[in-house]
């Protein structure tokens, strides 16, 4: 009766989700990669580079839950080998996430650099058009008033 | 032709550049600097044909046992960045409470499976899930449900039970990952709002006899 009492519990333990389990079960360097990825997507990197620290991200996520799913003593090596997987993906993923951010805001700051230096530019190029119009059209009237016609009524 | 002038048109054509130069300057911010918009995330529930329609097989919400239903479960991502997401699928009855919008907590329920996946700005993640009722008896007028199968894996339940069989339901949860507090928190938070998303699916079982 006990026996079948506690293997019923186990059964029940494992089958069944808490919410504190669910939390456990990532492993702390997914928070730092996460943080990570947000710096260099808000420092300017584009959706192409960020989505290829998501496959990265991802791919670490299903590893993850590989492992956790190895719950018998023998897989003990496979396990522990599936969550060194994991670690060695998330500090590929903060690695690369430090290096983009340092060049998406380099990019970022080019970028805008770039905007206001041809925003100048293109005042000035107007205003210099601007002058020349001016004095073509000064001139086109002198010349159209000079060919004018004095008509006695 | 040369641009010699008098003064006074230099100090109009100073003027021009002046204007031309706020008119561009400004275009340039625009263009540099992004937009604020609205940050949320969608849930979003789809029957076997990936229509908000069909969530039963031949349209009966009476499920029998090992009847296979097939849904997509959805979510999309418009938070402006990279978001770490749970779905949490949990499995009631009619009284168990339902998730509380006004406090933003969610349901006790117990949860059967929980899906996560990192999604970038904008991008949407489509699961599609197969359940199935595996185990259930009927006792005294009430249907137990003791094992629910949902994809490759087989969850056992405890006291979940409905009288005659009606009104069991699924609820299916958003989870955030919060990074300040380093666990996933029920909906997210938008500046100092905290908004939840949450469906629910509701089923009878009113007989147990395998079909």
């Amino acid at each position: 009766m006990i026996l079948s009492l506690s293997i019923i519990s186990m059964i029940l333990l494992t089958c069944l989700l808490s919410t504190s389990q669910l939390e456990s079960q990532l492993q702390p360097g997914f928070n730092q990669a996460l943080i990570q990825t947000r710096k260099a997507e808000a420092s300017g990197a584009t959706q192409i580079e960020v989505s290829q620290l998501l496959t990265l991200l991802n791919r670490a996520l299903e590893l993850n839950q590989q492992a956790l799913q190895l719950m018998r003593p023998e897989d003990t090596g496979r396990r522990a080998q599936l969550l060194g997987q994991v670690n060695d993906l998330l500090a590929n993923v903060q690695s690369q996430a430090s290096q983009l951010e340092v060049t998406a805001s380099q990019r970022a700051f080019l970028n805008k650099v770039t905007a206001y230096v041809s925003g100048c530019l293109v005042a000035l190029i107007a205003t210099v058009a601007y002058a020349y119009f001016r004095r073509f059209w000064r001139e086109y009237q002198i010349k159209r008033t000079f060919q004018m016609r004095i008509v006695p009524k | 032709m040369s641009l010699r002038m008098p003064r006074q048109n230099r100090r109009e054509l100073f003027v021009v550049f002046i204007v031309l130069l706020l008119i561009f300057e400004t275009a340039a911010y625009i263009a540099t600097t992004p937009r604020p918009t609205e940050q949320f995330f969608q849930l979003y529930v789809l029957g076997a044909n990936h229509l908000a329609a069909d969530y039963y097989p031949n349209g009966n919400s009476n499920i029998r046992l090992r009847d296979p239903v097939k849904w997509y479960l959805g979510a999309a991502n418009a938070m402006g960045n990279v978001q770490l997401i749970a779905i949490r699928v949990k499995f009631g009855n009619q009284s168990i409470n339902p998730p509380n919008t006004q406090q933003s907590l969610p349901s006790p329920a117990p949860v059967i499976c929980e899906f996560t996946r990192f999604l970038g700005n904008n991008e949407t993640w489509e699961i599609p899930v197969v359940w199935l009722i595996t185990n259930a008896s009927t006792v005294g007028g009430s249907t137990r449900i003791l094992q629910v199968h949902v994809n490759n894996s087989t969850y056992t339940l405890q006291d979940l039970s409905a009288r005659n069989g009606y009104n069991f339901r699924f609820i299916i949860e958003l989870y955030s990952w919060d990074d300040q507090a380093g666990s996933f928190q029920f909906g997210w938070f938008t500046g100092t709002e905290h908004r939840t998303a949450w469906l629910q699916v509701w089923f009878n079982m009113t007989s147990t006899e395998p079909p």
